[in-house]
């Protein structure tokens, strides 16, 4: 798991590159890292939200991280939070237990997720003779020693190859190699076909399975291989976990965290989601309908929603003179978010504001 | 993601803007009506597409 003979064989004296342009079967130059936002410097949605876990939840807080999850008794929160006992990084996904849960039914589950679209993976080589092994890189600290399991997960061909490994209560960069699967080819497309995936608390029907580490194998009917012999998130108020430099490239070694701008990051993020306010004066009394222009395209037509403000409180109604509108319809293309009140009047020279969020997700 | 399951569904109802027509969804917990379009691979229209396979029927616009 040490990378310092992986850094020897790469650089020579000052530093310079040796040998052939290629890592592990990976490639050397930029764009190694298909994580998008795995520094966990972006965060659209919000900060921090608590009182998770009483369903699927989503996107909460940092850009495309899913909080995968079964309903379950255990509650928790998740932050961006800042760092600053990890040299390079200033952020990170912190997931704290707020609510134990120590009965567990079969159906629980918790998983941090990162889901990819198909189009960004064909350099895997998935489904064919030359496979490529696929390195998952990531830092993470947890107020105790847990084992969780980090699965590579395809959508495209229900297979998954799970692999354990063990936190502990400082920073620890943990690197886990998946061999290559000859096995079903990701379609070339912008739906979801793969996840990176942290599973920290599951089920019997998710743990019931047999274990077998690094091997690609069928989802089938039962899920039950996936993450046998886990520790659970939720077995006491005192646990939490933090998580950074998330990263996945091709090879077999894990190169150092690839760094981007904050503006790159955030543009890569807005593919997927995206979130704005806008202002207008209408001139027209029976009708409005309004549009705004996304800054950037969306991955497929998003889910447009219109709000008073920036609090989110609410969608479907946004600011008339300062008053709520109630009754909006709302639309999306992949470019534009659209509202609409075509019931009722508007008043001639209204002053409209809102606040929009298009969201796109896998 | 609007929604976690079908069972948080109470209608769906077409929306004509025209040139095109998208859903707009009624949450049973007594929310607004949402705007989701008819992109399969949008998450939410995947959502009222399984609620529409569970039997349930979406209402023509208006």
């Amino acid at each position: 798991m040490t990378r310092a003979s992986d850094t020897a064989k790469l650089l020579g004296a000052g530093g310079s590159i040796l040998g052939s342009l290629d890592v592990g079967g990976g490639q050397i130059g930029g764009r190694r890292n298909i994580v998008i936002n795995g520094a966990m410097g972006v965060a659209q949605r919000s900060a921090s939200v608590t009182g998770l876990g009483d369903g699927d939840e989503g996107y909460v807080t940092l850009d495309r991280f899913r909080h995968t999850a079964a309903a379950s008794a255990g509650r928790f929160t998740s932050a961006q939070t800042a760092i600053s006992d990890l040299p390079g990084f200033l952020n990170c996904l912190h997931l704290d237990c707020t609510t134990a849960d120590t009965s567990i039914a079969a159906t629980e589950l918790l998983v941090l997720e990162h889901r990819i679209e198909g189009q960004d993976l064909q350099q895997l080589k998935k489904g064919t003779s030359s496979a490529e092994s696929i390195t998952v890189s990531f830092y993470m600290k947890t107020n105790a020693e847990f084992v969780f399991m980090c699965v590579l997960n395809d959508f495209d061909n229900n297979r998954v190859n799970p692999q354990k490994f063990t936190t502990t209560t400082g920073w620890t960069r943990h690197s886990i190699t998946f061999v290559g699967d000859t096995t079903g080819t990701i379609n070339d497309d912008n739906a979801l076909s793969l996840s990176v995936s942290i599973y920290l608390h599951a089920g019997s029907n998710f743990t019931g399975g047999t274990y077998a580490a690094n091997t690609w194998q069928s989802r089938a009917s039962s899920d039950n291989m996936i993450a046998p012999g886990i520790g659970s998130f939720y077995s006491s108020t005192d646990n939490d976990v933090k998580l950074t430099g998330l990263q996945m490239e091709v090879g077999s070694v894990a190169t150092p965290f690839e760094h981007r701008s904050f503006g790159e990051e955030l543009a890569l993020c807005e593919r997927y989601y995206e979130e704005g306010d806008m202002s207008v004066r209408s001139s027209v009394n029976t009708v409005a309908r309004l549009a705004v222009q996304y800054r950037v395209e969306k991955r497929a037509t998003p889910t447009f929603l219109v709000y008073y403000d920036s609090n989110k409180t609410t969608d479907g109604v946004v600011n008339r003179g300062n008053s709520e509108l109630t009754g909006c319809a709302e639309s999306a293309t992949a470019n534009f978010g659209n509202w609409e009140k075509n019931t009722g009047g508007n008043t001639d020279s209204a002053d409209f504001a809102w606040y929009w969020t298009a969201s796109a997700e896998l | 993601m609007l929604f976690n399951k079908t069972d948080e569904i109470k209608s769906v109802k077409k929306y004509d803007w025209g040139t095109y027509w998208n859903y707009q969804v009624t949450p049973k917990d007594g929310g607004n009506p949402k705007g989701v379009p008819n992109d399969p691979a949008n998450i939410d229209c995947q959502m009222i597409l399984e609620w529409v396979a569970e039997g349930n029927t979406i209402e023509d616009a208006d």
